[in-house]
């Protein structure tokens, strides 16, 4: 190898070995690049429809608007890395709103207690999911289909419509500023700072590795049941939180709300940069991914046409983050040696 | 006292037994090569002292102490570290990511300290002279080779005891090859044990203090190294004595040309390549590793774009997909370098593996026969004498010579006559090699046409007709007859004005 190396030394001048590691840093990237420019693109043709878009108010309320969806995909983007895919959360996000309606009351001190007995159910509920996908060997898809049923059909039970209530410093959470941020901007703040503190722990990189190669993981002493149970545990308190974040904009409990979080949390993940085949991805590309989503609903609405062309809108965004990581990723395999 | 003891180790897999009553005792400061024919129980002797798998039956002792590791974190604890031949690295993780996975240096937050990974994993590599290699590569952009120096990295990582190197030297080039036998005595001499598994009998005659030879699950010999004959070890492999391993070489080649290959040119690797392979040849390619082997492959099978004229049988073609290559009797057919990666589904069964190329075969109408692959199945695992209880046995528990021959069964059933042969005895015991060098030859014989690439000068040199030498992309010399000879490849491999 040596010697394969000095060849290539004396071959290649030394600029276009730079460009070519320039080139495959970009290729690397190159699906989180795409969302980037998609974002930017987007913000710009919003931006000339609409007055003061560059501003704070509209950071504002365009992370308040997103952050149910980004609570839910941060559970999603943990789980996509990891190789799966979690569909329970649509029924955790249902559940834990009917919860907090049902069951705050107007006492700060019950709020407080049924907040953490929410976020418990969560990462236990998907706790148990990876458990089962790892003593049942099943596939992830179909235990959190099974979950997501079961879950739904609790709320139902509990709360058969859109009802409840919760009190109104609760309600209010969205609204309160910060050196001229929201609330909601401050707990992204917190949210990024999870993450790059999470993912150069040895769990988050157990995680990708377990993504990466089940196999060689397992070979290199990682136990596949801990890694699941934590895996889907981590997604269920995500959903729990996205849950209660969700009735603070709300004020009340939806039994059916849930599933209109799946699906976009997987695609906010894959627009972002996210691989469904696991091992590669990060949050910064899931946020980008949610405000795309996002921001796309608010260019619907500007443009007075009917809301039905927002999931059109969405699922064009979609192919093309999928085409552009594709080509990416064969770029990045012919460009290997 | 031995520092390793095994005694009366069993495994059963189903009804096959892996090991039955296996004995192994090796000592400090030594290098034991274990010997054996693919699927005498190497493997699993290695996967559990490495903790992967877990035995039925008999003992095993390290230190005096009894020892049952319930998983590799176990066996890293009692100081053993395996190198293993399936490689165990994660493509997304960076090779010091890597080195280091699981037992990182941890900040007061719990994170992984990057510059303790950097300042150990340089440490590393300079303490024991590794190969020039990025610690900041992700390790799915190396070559199989760099790879492998990124396994034993890993296994030297944690400064073992016991470290079991596992067809290490098998995926390396002839300098590194020769840096890991260095390494291997350097790590006897510093009081390690090292076992060491290789089919390649020079390196083991060359390092090994003591060998233990291993035959259907048992232990049929132990040697001191210096005291037996080669001929003593092959025989107490096979159980009999090997004749010779190079089939006689009766040219067989026609007037037929089968692959005419023109101005052929593959993204940067290959440049305006132009052979002829004609009806019943072997054409052999050669060369250092990495100049343009793979990728020629490759691009010939459809599996990277390439530029230039084709001909198949006489008629012009452009091969830009697998399928369009795998298609009947005018087809390519390839034996891939990744067996475990590209070649072989292993938690498919052996049935499954032979005609998932040519399911078509079987179906009429759309409908499956299974009458008819039943038949096909018999006859290639009888025909290539395939060792598996069924061919319902799933790919992945059988034995790596077995798995390699599954492979050429599938590329067979494929009807093509004109086979792509990479590098098909990597990491294949000497007793199925030859098996693989006589079928090649039968199969010339019959009218195939076959390229074949092999990093083992001397199997090019004794089973191919002619050989193709490679070197930065083009294609150096074309030698044959007296010509095509080891020192002949190596010549025109390395030096520019060769030809």
């Amino acid at each position: 190898m040596t010697a394969m190396a000095d060849q290539q030394e004396a071959t290649t001048p030394g600029t276009s070995r730079e460009r070519s590691r320039a080139i495959s840093w970009a290729l690397d990237r190159a699906p989180f690049l795409v969302a980037c420019l998609m974002l930017v693109v987007i913000v710009a043709i919003y931006g000339t429809l609409q007055r003061d878009v560059f501003s704070l108010e509209e950071i504002n309320l365009d992370v308040t608007a997103t952050l149910t969806l980004l609570l839910a995909a941060t559970g999603q983007t943990i789980v996509l890395i990891r190789g799966g895919i979690d569909l329970s959360i649509g029924g955790m996000i249902s559940f834990g709103t009917v919860l907090a309606a049902t069951q705050f009351g107007s006492d700060p001190g019950s709020v407080l207690l049924w907040s953490v007995i929410i976020l418990c159910i969560g990462f236990a509920v998907g706790a148990l999911n990876g458990l089962m996908i790892s003593v049942l060997r099943l596939q992830p898809f179909l235990i959190t289909l099974a979950t997501w049923s079961i879950l739904s059909g609790i709320s139902l039970i509990i709360l058969p419509t859109d009802g409840g209530q919760v009190p109104a410093f609760w309600s209010g959470f969205g609204g309160a500023q910060f050196l001229g941020l929201a609330s909601p901007v401050w707990l992204l703040v917190l949210l990024m700072l999870f993450w790059f503190w999470f993912r150069s722990t040895r769990l988050g990189i157990a995680i990708k590795a377990t993504g990466s190669n089940e196999k060689s993981a397992f070979l290199s002493g990682v136990s596949l049941t801990r890694i699941n149970v934590v895996t889907y545990g981590l997604s269920g308190l995500f959903a729990a939180a996205a849950a209660l974040y969700l009735t603070t904009q709300t004020g009340a409990g939806s039994p059916t709300i849930g599933k209109d979080y799946i699906l976009p949390s997987v695609a906010a993940a894959v627009i972002g940069g996210v691989s469904l085949f696991g091992g590669r991805g990060s949050l910064a590309g899931t946020v980008i991914g949610a405000l795309i989503l996002t921001i796309i609903g608010n260019l619907v609405f500007v443009l007075h046409i009917s809301s039905y062309w927002q999931p059109v809108a969405s699922g064009v965004i979609l192919l093309l983050a999928v085409l552009a990581s594709s080509i990416a990723e064969k770029a990045a395999r012919s460009d290997e040696q | 006292m031995d520092l390793l003891e095994v005694s009366g180790l069993s495994k059963r897999y189903g009804g096959i037994h892996a090991l039955s009553g296996a004995e192994f005792s090796a000592r400090i400061g030594e290098v034991h090569a274990l010997l054996g024919e693919n699927g005498a129980g190497k493997s699993t002797l290695i996967q559990i002292l490495a903790g992967a798998v877990r035995h039925d039956g008999g003992t095993i002792k390290v230190n005096g102490a009894l020892y049952a590791p319930a998983n590799p974190d176990a066996a890293h604890a009692a100081g053993i570290s395996a190198v293993f031949q399936e490689l165990s690295l994660i493509p997304d993780l960076t090779v010091e990511q890597n080195i280091w996975f699981r037992r990182e240096t941890l900040s007061p937050i719990r994170t992984v300290r990057r510059d303790e990974l950097r300042r150990k994993t340089l440490a590393l590599f300079e303490k024991y002279a590794f190969p020039a290699l990025r610690p900041d590569q992700e390790v799915r952009r190396l070559t199989l080779a760099e790879r492998q120096i990124v396994e034993i990295a890993k296994g030297l990582a944690s400064d073992p005891a016991i470290l079991i190197l596992d067809e290490a030297t098998s995926t390396l080039p002839a300098r590194e090859a020769e840096w890991l036998l260095g390494l291997t005595r350097r790590l006897a001499a510093e009081g390690k044990l090292v076992i060491f598994i290789s089919h390649r009998m020079a390196e083991v005659r060359h390092i090994a203090d003591r060998l233990t030879i291993f035959r259907n699950g048992t232990t049929v010999g132990v040697h001191e190294a210096n005291a037996v004959g080669d001929d003593e070890i092959v025989a107490q492999m096979l159980g009999r004595k090997l004749d010779r391993l190079y089939p006689e070489r009766v040219p067989t080649a026609t007037d037929r040309i089968a692959l005419k290959v023109r101005d052929f040119s593959a993204g940067r690797r290959v440049h305006d390549a132009a052979f002829d392979l004609r009806e019943g040849e072997v054409l052999g390619v050669g060369g250092l590793q990495g100049h343009g082997q793979r990728e020629l492959f490759q691009a010939l099978f459809g599996a990277t774009r390439s530029r230039g004229q084709v001909e198949i049988w006489g008629k012009p073609v452009t091969i830009s997909n697998p399928r369009h290559a795998l298609i009947g009797r005018d087809g390519l057919a390839l034996v891939p370098e990744d067996r475990r990666g590209q070649g072989i589904l292993l938690t498919k069964s052996v049935r499954e593996n032979l005609t998932v190329s040519v399911i078509r075969r079987f179906s009429e109408f759309g409908v499956l026969s299974h009458a008819r692959e039943q038949a096909l199945v018999k006859e290639m695992v009888d025909f290539l004498r395939i060792k598996t209880s069924t061919p319902e046995q799933l790919a992945g528990t059988v034995s790596g010579g077995n798995q390699q021959k599954v492979i050429f069964g599938k590329m067979l059933l494929t009807e093509a006559r004109i086979l792509l042969l990479y590098d098909p005895t990597r990491g294949v015991d000497v007793g199925t090699k030859g098996e693989i060098f006589q079928l090649m030859r039968d199969l010339a014989a019959k009218g195939y046409a076959i390229l074949f690439y092999s990093s083992d000068l001397p199997e090019l040199v004794h089973v191919a007709d002619r050989v193709l030498v490679m070197r930065n992309g083009e294609i150096a010399a074309t030698l044959a007859g007296v010509a095509n000879s080891e020192e002949g490849i190596l010549r025109a491999a390395v030096f520019e004005a060769a030809a």
